[in-house]
């Protein structure tokens, strides 16, 4: 009898424990839950999985519309996951992601909504917003070609050329892992059909590339003389030539000739369950507008509106032709990219 | 009757613990009902077979490894004593405070430096590197139990002629081989869901494998399809270990004696500070000298502290989320582990299910909480305009998930070291559950409460993809301050938060250390 009434007590002792502590969770909880509730006037909800340089960005809006950016970063597939579990409660209005394949994912799974605005179709070229107006580029990230500028002389022109056995043991490559690769697979698919491409990449796995997992440590693995050629993202060498001028890698537009230059999207949409949908499209339209130079110029990313002059660094990179028209693609061949990198082995 | 009713409340409150925690996981399972067979057949054709004798490789290496150097350290600064003892090892435990993903790259990037950027992306070498970040696990809950050891059985070990290597083998190591258990299964489960750091080896384990098929291919149902067969693996690899040792294990008494390090020989005590010295300077030493380093570098280009926000504010909320959150999990923790322990059996196997969030990829147990929360949600069960998905309480909840079984694998190894004849006497005299509990289990276990805490504290002060998709808004910690800087290659900036994070993680774990010291000085 005795023992029972004392097994009674650890739970009772131990629940208030417990729900003492919950209560306490709960109400640093409720404050940061009031102000979610009221769709008040000047709010505007954004999830960001492009998030380098983006305060300076939200602080000039603000400063010059009143209407104040609440804001949480991720990676860009966890919060489309989120985006896609809070359905009617979510309290984003805006979805920013750093790639084309993954906005348009969200597309897909009916999480964002059209926008018709005469200021988004006066700035963004019609290749670089969705055919239904459900997502708008705001930048143009380009993989291209680098190479060290000390020890090769003649630069691989295309991307196929990556293959050629001169660069065995001698080139650089993001893991299949990361979407910038699988995006530009999904592109190559797209321009040259989905057999040429493996061979593609074949030849490049055939030459033993060194992966490395980011753009930035590839640039300087160039610069070791741990590879000759690499590829990455433009704007990567942006950043390093703005710290050090005399930066020893070489830029090379690939495909010049035939369909252009990888083109990747930054890119924003309004949500379907946007609870401040008109703030939204305010600063979707600013971003597309007066922000336009200040969104790219923080990335060293060319603006989406080829009006808008891109930062003076990327300048030196001289003029280029882009793959624009593989951009609304990109998604939908994302999964046949992912299958065509593993069959071949591109680790 | 009412002893039929108390039983019945047991198991209800075991059960509703274990489905508290487990139901995310279960949740993202069930919502996923048709098999994924297309890819299973691609991945088999393609990279599981790889994937999975690299998991098991890395695995056997990793966990070996940090027994071998985890329990020994734990030995030499317990047994023995020698200049600058506690300083060490207090030290010993900051590679455990570096964050993965951090910690990962000074090691790839130090390493380059020595084998060339090809041959530094080896299995072998990210073994090594596991091992030297996660072998505080083993050293930890070893020196607490090695503390909590009766210093009346080694002294009578030794007076009856016991030399210091019989001591250490056929005395001291049975009798911790439980908590030593207890952290190798951590270092396992770490090793298994592990990302950050494989993946800048270029190491294609499972947990990689879960990521590149969910991320990749957009196809959830079979990264949770692969993500559960390797919360199995990781669930029969313990039970298994569990079962060996359990026959092996030997009960000690209550006595309240604490093992006190013992006097050497100037010469033998140089030999062990040479070999502590040794380990230190390259677990420790090299990454701590590089991670100060750039700071100082990223200090001087103005760059530290740009971080909206402020400094305060990432340490601010840190510190709130880890004591809500290890409270939490160290609370319902113990109870989980007294319950079992009172109940042993089925319970003990609803116990290991308790722990499965630990033996997932983070980011799957992030979407599968944020699942869960956000249908509740959807029915409206809390007062309108409050939602779980984003609130504090929801954060610290997901972190309960992940972490409860730090909380409850160091207490029930401690438990299950108390002599069962202990508890029947305090019985015998009239002591109920909760006297029982309070006077002899939790005083007796109290060291191995103690380090699960300071572990929970290092544990949860790091965490990264729980804490960057279930944050309010406005809430950034240190670790989402760490993932700005390396998710971007700026590596010489995450250098400044990473070390607030160690700040951190090593006044908790000095905390426990000085607890441990003060029960050994009660005795000398």
């Amino acid at each position: 009898m005795r023992k029972s009434t004392q097994h009674f007590k650890l739970f009772g002792a131990v629940t208030a424990v417990v729900v003492t502590l919950t209560g306490l969770a709960a109400c640093g909880g409720s404050s940061d839950a009031s102000s979610e509730g009221d769709q008040s006037e000047g709010l505007v909800t954004v999830y960001t999985g492009r998030h380098y340089g983006i305060e300076p960005v939200f602080e000039k809006f603000t400063a010059e519309t009143g209407i104040e950016v609440r804001f949480t970063t991720g990676s860009d597939p966890e919060l489309r996951a989120r985006l896609e579990a809070e359905g009617a409660n979510t309290p984003a209005d805006l979805l920013m992601t750093s790639d084309a394949a993954n906005i348009s994912l969200a597309a897909t799974a009916n999480l964002l909504s059209p926008v018709e605005s005469d200021v988004l179709a006066e700035s963004i070229p019609e290749e670089l917003r969705a055919q239904d107006s459900s997502w708008f580029a705001l930048s143009r990230r380009l993989r291209v070609i680098m190479t060290s500028s000390q020890r090769v002389p003649n630069a691989p022109q295309t991307y196929a050329e990556l293959g050629d056995p001169q660069w065995k043991d001698k080139l650089c490559l993001r893991p299949s892992t990361h979407p910038y690769t699988q995006s530009l697979v999904a592109g190559l698919i797209n321009n040259v059909g989905a057999d040429e491409a493996r061979k593609i990449v074949d030849s490049w796995v055939a030459n033993n590339p060194l992966y490395i997992n980011s753009d930035t440590d590839i640039l300087k693995a160039v610069v070791a003389g741990d590879c000759d050629v690499a590829l990455a993202n433009s704007y990567y060498l942006g950043r390093l030539l703005t710290e050090d001028a005399a930066f020893p890698v070489a830029l090379t537009w690939p495909d010049q000739s035939t369909s252009g230059a990888h083109l990747n999207i930054s890119a924003a949409a309004v949500t379907a369950n946007a609870p401040n949908r008109e703030n939204a499209v305010v600063l979707l339209e600013w971003l597309a507008s007066q922000g336009q130079k200040l969104f790219s110029d923080a990335n060293n990313e060319f603006p989406a509106d080829s009006r808008v002059e891109p930062a003076e660094v990327l300048a030196g990179f001289g003029s280029f032709k882009a793959d624009t028209k593989s951009v609304r693609d990109l998604g939908g061949l994302n999964a046949q990219a992912v299958e065509l990198l593993s069959a071949a082995r591109y680790e | 009757m009412q002893r039929r009713l108390v039983d019945a409340f047991s198991w209800i409150a075991i059960l509703g613990i274990v489905a508290l925690v487990a139901s995310p996981i279960l949740v993202l399972a069930w919502s996923l009902v048709d098999p994924s067979g297309e890819v299973w057949v691609e991945l088999w054709r393609t990279r599981l077979p790889g994937m999975i004798s690299s998991t098991f490789i890395l695995l056997v290496a990793v966990v070996g490894g940090s027994i071998v150097l985890g329990t020994s350290l734990a030995w030499l600064v317990s047994a023995f004593q020698f200049p600058g003892r506690r300083l060490m090892g207090w030290l010993l435990v900051v590679p455990l405070a570096i964050p993965g993903y951090v910690g990962g790259f000074v090691w790839l990037d130090t390493l380059s430096g020595v084998v060339g950027a090809r041959g530094v992306r080896s299995l072998w070498l990210c073994a090594v590197v596991l091992v030297l970040s996660l072998y505080p696990y083993v050293y930890l809950f070893a020196r607490a139990a090695f503390a909590d050891q009766g210093a009346d059985t080694l002294a009578a070990a030794r007076s009856l002629g016991m030399g210091p290597w019989g001591v250490f083998f056929r005395i001291a190591l049975p009798a911790a081989q439980p908590a030593i258990a207890a952290g190798a299964a951590l270092v396992a489960m770490e090793t298994l869901t592990d990302i950050g750091t494989v993946r800048l080896f270029n190491v294609s384990t499972l947990a990689d494998g879960v990521m590149r098929v969910w991320f990749g291919s957009g196809n959830l149902g079979a990264a949770t399809e692969l993500a559960s067969a390797l919360t199995g693996a990781a669930i029969l690899l313990i039970a298994f270990e569990r079962l060996l040792h359990r026959k092996g294990r030997r009960a000690r008494g209550t006595s309240e004696k604490v093992m006190t390090p013992r006097s050497l020989s100037p010469l033998a005590a140089s030999g062990v500070l040479a070999s502590v010295a040794a380990v230190l300077i390259v677990a420790v030493g090299i990454p701590l000298v590089r991670l100060v380093d750039w700071s100082v570098e990223s200090v001087q280009a103005g760059k530290a502290v740009t971080v909206a926000g402020g400094v305060w504010h990432h340490v601010g909320n840190t510190l709130l989320l880890v004591v809500a959150a290890t409270v939490v999990a160290i609370v319902v923790g113990t109870l989980l582990a007294l319950l079992v322990a009172h109940k042993g059996g089925v319970a003990r196997i609803a116990g290991r299910v308790s722990t499965v969030g630990y033996a997932m990829p983070g980011p799957v147990v992030a979407v599968g909480v944020v699942v869960m929360l956000a249908a509740l949600d959807r029915r409206g069960i809390l007062s309108s305009g409050f939602y779980l998905v984003g609130s504090t309480i929801g954060l610290v909840y997901a972190l309960l998930v992940r972490f409860l079984a730090v909380g409850y694998q160091g207490v029930e190894a401690s438990l299950e070291r108390i002599s069962p004849s202990a508890i029947e006497s305090a019985h015998v005299l009239g002591a109920g559950s909760l006297r029982t509990a309070l006077s002899v289990e939790i005083p007796a276990a109290r060291f191995g409460i103690l380090a699960a805490t300071a572990l929970l504290a290092v544990d949860i002060s790091k965490e990264l993809p729980i804490t960057l998709l279930l944050r309010p808004f406005g809430v950034d910690t240190l670790s989402v301050w760490v993932w700005q800087s390396t998710s971007e290659s700026l590596w010489a900036q995450a250098a400044v938060p990473a070390l607030f994070m160690v700040f951190i993680g090593m006044v908790a774990v000095g905390l426990l250390l000085a607890a441990l010291e003060r029960g050994a000085e009660l005795v000398s």
